[in-house]
């Protein structure tokens, strides 16, 4: 209650936690309805063959949705990747494995952000390049 | 209970000695197949995506790769698997954020539940695929 009192102005702040969360829940979902959508393609479609997995992918249904998912990705993934470096590449949790290492929590957490939202743009744009060249 | 009052206290703690609950096993193994699945199971999904969909030789350049290589359909194999085994931790996640399995005894059935879930749909990919 002090804390309500000491920064009334962090409200917008204090929401981003649950906004996170609930980002992150809801692209699960929604992830998971495409992931379904796809596995039931591949078992109504046995034997795997060329012609019908083409005509799948060509089709606008296809084309739409998984250029949402695309989107829903990295939305999913990096609220998952930064929670796992904000957890574990800190310097307490590298000063259990290694003191010196610990001096370069924050490098370390810097690279790992950085290398994984390039891969994720990177990742963005391929799947975008491919269903739609 | 005792309390440690020795001035000198371990400064690096031996993580492997730490004996996790069945439960925060499946939540740890679903962090670390998420880095999988972004790392490398996704490129390579984008990788078979593009190659299949290109062109008919390359369809079959792709399937003959699978039939031939032990290597390339171990990989892919286990690929697959480990975004299957990501799906299947989560869905329990999520149910669990409806405040559905909450409970410690419900959480370690569950957890059961997903291991041998995955465990059956191995046994499925080897005989599909394999047998």
């Amino acid at each position: 209650m002090v804390f309500v009192d000491i920064a009334p102005h962090l409200d917008v702040l204090s929401m981003m936690g649950s906004t996170l969360f609930f980002a992150q829940r809801l692209s699960a979902v929604f992830l998971l309805a495409y992931v379904i959508w796809l596995i039931t393609f591949f078992i109504f479609n046995q034997p795997f063959e060329f012609s019908t997995w083409v005509q799948f992918t060509n089709q606008q249904k296809f084309l739409i949705f998984t250029s949402v998912v695309a989107l829903t990705i990295p939305l999913h993934a990096f609220i998952g990747l930064w929670t796992i470096g904000t957890d574990y590449f800190t310097q307490r949790t590298l000063g259990f494995i290694n003191n010196r290492l610990s001096q370069y929590a924050g490098f370390i957490r810097g690279a790992y952000t950085f290398l994984f939202t390039i891969l994720g743009f990177l990742i963005v744009f391929f799947i975008l390049f491919i269903i739609w060249s | 209970m005792s309390i440690n009052h020795n001035k000198v206290r371990p400064v690096y703690m031996n993580l492997f000695q730490i004996r996790l609950p069945i439960s925060a096993i499946s939540s740890i193994t679903h962090r670390l197949a998420g880095i999988y699945i972004f790392f490398i199971s996704l490129p390579l999904f984008l990788f078979l995506l593009y190659f299949t969909t290109k062109s008919y030789n390359d369809f079959m350049f792709i399937q003959e790769a699978f039939k031939n290589s032990i290597f390339f359909s171990t990989f892919v194999s286990f690929s697959f698997l480990v975004f299957a085994y990501h799906i299947l931790t989560g869905v329990r996640h999520l149910l669990q954020d409806l405040h559905i399995g909450e409970s410690l005894s419900v959480s370690r059935v569950s957890s059961y539940i997903v291991f041998i879930l995955w465990f059956l749909l191995i046994l499925l990919l080897i005989w599909m695929f394999y047998l």
